[in-house]
């Protein structure tokens, strides 16, 4: 409060000084008997200000005229203004002076009105001098304006106290650990029917600028990413996807059912603008599966789970609930370790799969959810199909059945 | 004169006179000298002759003037492997390095792209004053040599055959070359890179062209061309498999009028003729003539430069020659008119880089103001090149010959990169770069698509302007980062900026049935889908600007059913340029053209 005065005090009182600074001769036919002076222009009136859209945009709170001095200080002032300011400079000390006295009355109630004066003295004491005699001469008489002003920041620093409470009751109720409260006994939330949850294309990816937003995989030809082929059928049921293969010169070549893999191209597939999401996958010489989408803002993803997972929020049905979503987590993990790891931890993995699999009819629940698209594809990657326990044995069959992983069965054979 | 003065002047006399009998002393001890050391030589000579037993094996033969028809084989020095190991063999190939050392002389014998280290050493097979006269070969002299192959333990790194060494018998000069060459080999093959510190020499482009003779002797000259003509045979093979047939056109072309401002004229009997620019006119004829599928390799003409400047109002995006007749693109009719009578004929491939920048600032009041002669050397124009060029037929959609055109492109850096390894790795030694890379099938992006990639990348630009230069460098290398391929396409270029021939897009007036291609961020090809109706033509000339009286015959050529056709058509140094990765199309051209070079 006190320093918002004092800085508003600040601005005047250089206000001022410029304005004794430069005195310029003018027509006397002005009816104040002072010298007149024509202030030069601080800034000049055409200055386009570009404010950053970045920033938050609270509202004016010194909209009224007059008394919005930071205004002020960007115009052109002409003389009649001059001499108001001068008024309400002096005025404006003068109700800091005050207030400075009243506050500093309030605190130390012991102290008389002249000591407390002094203090106000030394306080303004880097302040205009002459107006600093204004403080003994005037006193009370302040400028209705100022005061309307000053009630209303006492105003809005109560109502900013109040909200501080609150937030700082709401801190605590959160922070500290309430002792009935049972985290397992959360309601799992349901991920929703598969697949037809709404995800907005432009939130995730980028805004739309009028072009195909190609999703670009490189992949190696000896180590095809079921995943992202059963991922790609998916994409395609739910939007417009321009799927091409190309085969980079990296490698000299690439068996026919690979440059098949991603299905017949639609008929109208020359026309690039009428699609919303292009799928470009690359058959290159590259250490492991790696995804480009906007190279000057994304860097690229790398690893088949990985870009499963991308993939699979442009599905939209990922777990809103963070408990589910980490389980779907841990089991793309558990995929990863099926098609990657030494022959133990893939045992580990498919008696882990077994086990889950005995409670439900897919890893997650009711419902196929990208943890069962990674596990089943790291499955049929390394072959361990055949081999697999009772339970995996019939979930492998339900994913068959659904018919999403057509694409992934003919590679096999 | 005072005694003094008498007596300076006689010691200066005296001085001179002592200096004189100095001189002459000294003269004379020069002369005995000499005279001695003449003897000795002679002595030393009589004494060599009589021990030369190897006189027979060396010297300079007589000129080649085929006094007999020897059935000897020369073994080529890609061939000395060591498998040869201590045969008996004879080679013609050029000095290209002689060390000697005491008793032995090293030398290195070049043929074309190899090398191959060869031994002279004194022994029962050479004599001291042949191993004296092997080191006096000059350089690049042409030799036959007989040598016995040697493998080596250690690999001699500065030669291409590294594993083998000759120990030669006999050595013969076929050819020899005078002693002062205007320009090192070695100079000539050095890479740029890190000159300064070794503080060694490289050679200038102007030299190199002065002397061309030398310059393409080099392994890399030598790599690159036999690549250039690879470039071409693939090319033809290509399409000749597709079932196009090969056609040459006319170069000599006449004119309407009088004038000439941008075109280079002949003088053809009583009047003068024009050189023809483009083959586009007579591709399209030949379509016309149900000839379906046509190609030609031939000569194009770049621009003249001119005398006349002006500062330049409008943008030209693609100029191409008919006979007689001058098809320009957005140019104000008032202009147009101007060259039409000045009978201007460019070709958008052959534009300078001045050009480019020009663009931005305005357009062209007259086109002359482009070619001044001081700015028109760039580093990827030349004002003679070879064109490749296609015109097609086809059913219902341009893309099938979109698809033709990249498939030929495909093959082409296929067929380069299995069976010209060796030439791409000899000139990496001294233009590194890095190897070329591409999709296939070729990677088609929409002019939106590049546009919007610019934009995401800062480029502020509208949506139907032209890309400048830097633009198509920048998206070069945006295509590049996201797709990893140094040849793609854009497909469907807005119509404004495009000529008056180009068919506009059905569904959208804006953007026309075209596309460019670019290697390695620099483009290769223009080309579109061509108009094949006169009537639709008539209306884009109005529309453009161009006087219908003067282009007259080119319409009527539609006029008898026309099939629908697109084409394009590619620069045989651009590509060859490009896909090397080198800096400028002069190392690619053997002789090359430009507005100050004529010679050799």
């Amino acid at each position: 409060m006190i320093g918002n005065l004092l800085g508003k005090l600040q601005l005047l009182a250089y206000i001022h000084a410029q304005m004794e600074e430069n005195p310029e001769p003018q027509d006397h036919s002005v009816s104040d008997t002072m010298p007149m002076y024509q202030l030069k222009p601080i800034c000049g009136s055409d200055i386009k200000i570009d404010l950053p859209a970045c920033m938050y945009k609270l509202p004016n709170i010194h909209a009224q005229q007059g008394s919005g001095c930071a205004e002020h200080a960007l115009q052109v002032i002409p003389y009649r203004t001059v001499t108001a300011l001068r008024k309400q400079l002096t005025m404006l000390y003068v109700t800091v002076a005050s207030n400075l006295s009243l506050h500093l009355s309030d605190e130390r109630k012991s102290l008389t009105g002249e000591q407390s004066q002094c203090y106000v003295r030394a306080a303004l004491g880097g302040f205009h001098p002459t107006l600093l005699s204004l403080i003994n001469s005037q006193n009370g008489d302040v400028d209705p304006a100022l005061k309307a002003l000053e009630a209303r920041q006492d105003e809005i620093l109560r109502k900013l106290y109040d909200l501080k409470a609150a937030v700082d009751g709401l801190a605590k109720t959160v922070t500290t650990p309430d002792a009935d409260l049972d985290a397992t006994t959360l309601p799992q939330s349901p991920t929703g029917s598969p697949f037809t949850g709404t995800a907005d294309l432009d939130a995730l990816l980028g805004k739309d600028v009028g072009a195909l937003r190609d999703i670009v995989v490189n992949a190696n030809p000896a180590n095809p990413p079921f995943s992202l082929l059963v991922l790609h059928g998916l994409l395609c049921r739910r939007y417009r996807v321009l799927s091409s293969v190309y085969v980079h010169s990296s490698v000299t070549s690439v068996p026919p059912q690979l440059l098949s893999c991603l299905g017949q191209p639609p008929a109208d597939s020359y026309t690039r603008d009428r699609f919303q999401l292009g799928f470009t996958l690359i058959w290159k010489d590259v250490p492991t599966l790696q995804m480009k989408f906007s190279t000057p803002s994304m860097c690229p993803i790398e690893g088949e789970a990985n870009v499963a997972r991308f993939l699979f929020r442009l599905l939209g049905a990922e777990p809103r609930d963070p408990v589910a979503a980490t389980r779907a987590d841990c089991w793309v993990d558990v995929g990863i370790q099926l098609a990657e790891g030494s022959a133990k931890e893939r045992a580990g993995a498919v008696r882990a799969l077994n086990g889950a699999l005995s409670c439900s009819p897919w890893l997650l629940g009711s419902e196929l959810s990208l943890a069962d698209i990674v596990c089943a594809c790291s499955l049929l990657w390394a072959g361990q199909a055949d081999a697999a326990p009772a339970n995996v044995k019939r979930w492998l069959q339900a994913c068959r059945n659904l018919g999403h992983f057509d694409c992934v069965y003919t590679l096999l054979q | 004169m005072t005694k003094e003065d008498v007596k300076g002047a006689a010691e200066e006399e005296q001085a001179q006179s002592k200096k004189a009998l100095k001189k002459q002393q000294k003269e004379a001890e020069k002369q005995a000298k000499k005279a001695e050391k003449q003897a000795k030589m002679a002595t030393e000579q009589q004494a060599t002759d009589e021990d030369d037993f190897a006189k027979d094996r060396y010297g300079v033969s007589a000129m080649v003037q085929s006094q007999e028809r020897l059935g000897r084989t020369l073994i080529r020095v890609q061939d000395l492997t060591p498998e040869k190991a201590n045969q008996l063999v004879w080679v013609r190939a050029r000095m290209h390095t002689i060390r000697a050392k005491g008793k032995q002389c090293f030398l290195v014998l070049r043929q074309q792209q190899f090398n191959v280290q060869a031994l002279v050493a004194v022994g029962d097979r050479a004599s001291k004053q042949m191993v004296k006269f092997a080191a006096n070969i000059t350089k690049e002299s042409i030799v036959d040599v007989e040598a016995v192959v040697q493998t080596v333990e250690q690999k001699i790194e500065t030669c291409t055959q590294h594993d083998v060494e000759l120990h030669v018998e006999r050595i013969f000069v076929i050819s020899q070359a005078d002693a002062r060459l205007p320009l090192q080999l070695e100079d000539a093959v050095r890479p740029d890179v890190g000159v300064e510190e070794e503080g060694r020499a490289t050679v200038n482009q102007d030299t190199r062209l002065d002397n061309r003779v030398i310059d393409l002797r080099t392994t890399t000259s030598q790599a690159i061309f036999r690549l250039q003509s690879g470039v071409c045979q693939l090319f033809r093979d290509t399409l000749l498999q597709k079932g196009f047939v090969e056609i040459q056109t006319p170069k000599i072309i006449s004119a309407a009028s009088e004038g000439g401002a941008n075109v280079f004229t002949v003088s053809y009997f009583k009047t003068s003729a024009y050189l023809a620019q483009s083959p586009q006119l007579y591709k399209q004829m030949c379509i016309c003539a149900d000839f379906d599928k046509v190609f030609c390799i031939g000569p194009g003409k770049g621009r003249h430069p001119l005398q006349h400047h002006a500062p330049p109002t409008c943008g030209f995006w693609e100029l191409s020659h008919f006979a007689g007749r001058h098809l320009l693109g957005r140019l104000p009719s008032c202009t147009i008119r101007e060259l039409c009578i000045a009978q201007v004929t460019v070709h958008r491939s052959s534009w300078p880089d001045s050009l480019e920048s020009v663009q931005e600032d305005g357009g062209l009041e007259r086109p002359s103001a482009v070619f001044r002669a001081e700015d028109s050397n760039t580093h990827r124009h030349l004002t003679e090149f070879v064109g490749l060029d296609i015109e097609m037929a086809f059913n219902y959609h341009y893309h099938e010959v979109l698809d033709s055109i990249t498939d030929t492109m495909v093959e082409i850096f296929k067929g380069l990169m299995d069976r010209f390894q060796t030439e791409i790795q000899t000139v990496c030694k001294q233009y590194h770069s890095e190897p070329f890379k591409f999709l296939e099938p070729t990677l088609r992006l929409e002019y939106q698509e590049g546009v919007a990639m610019l934009r995401a990348a800062g480029v502020e630009m509208g949506d139907e302007e032209d890309l400048s230069t830097p633009n198509e460098k920048l998206l070069g290398r945006l295509v590049k980062e996201k797709y990893d391929t140094d040849f793609y396409v854009l497909d469907k270029y807005p119509l404004e900026v495009r000529p008056f021939y180009t068919m506009p897009d059905p569904h959208n007036p804006k953007y026309s049935n075209s596309y460019d291609m670019f290697m390695r961020g620099e483009e290769i090809l223009s080309g579109a889908q061509r108009v094949h109706d006169a009537q639709l033509l008539t209306e884009r000339a109005s529309h453009h600007g161009i006087d219908l009286e003067k282009i007259k015959a080119y319409i009527d050529s539609f006029r008898y059913g026309a099939p629908p056709h697109a084409g394009g058509g590619i620069g045989l140094e651009r590509v060859t340029m490009l896909y090397l990765g080198l800096h400028n199309i002069r190392q690619t051209s053997m002789f090359p053209r430009d507005p100050k070079r004529l010679t050799p």
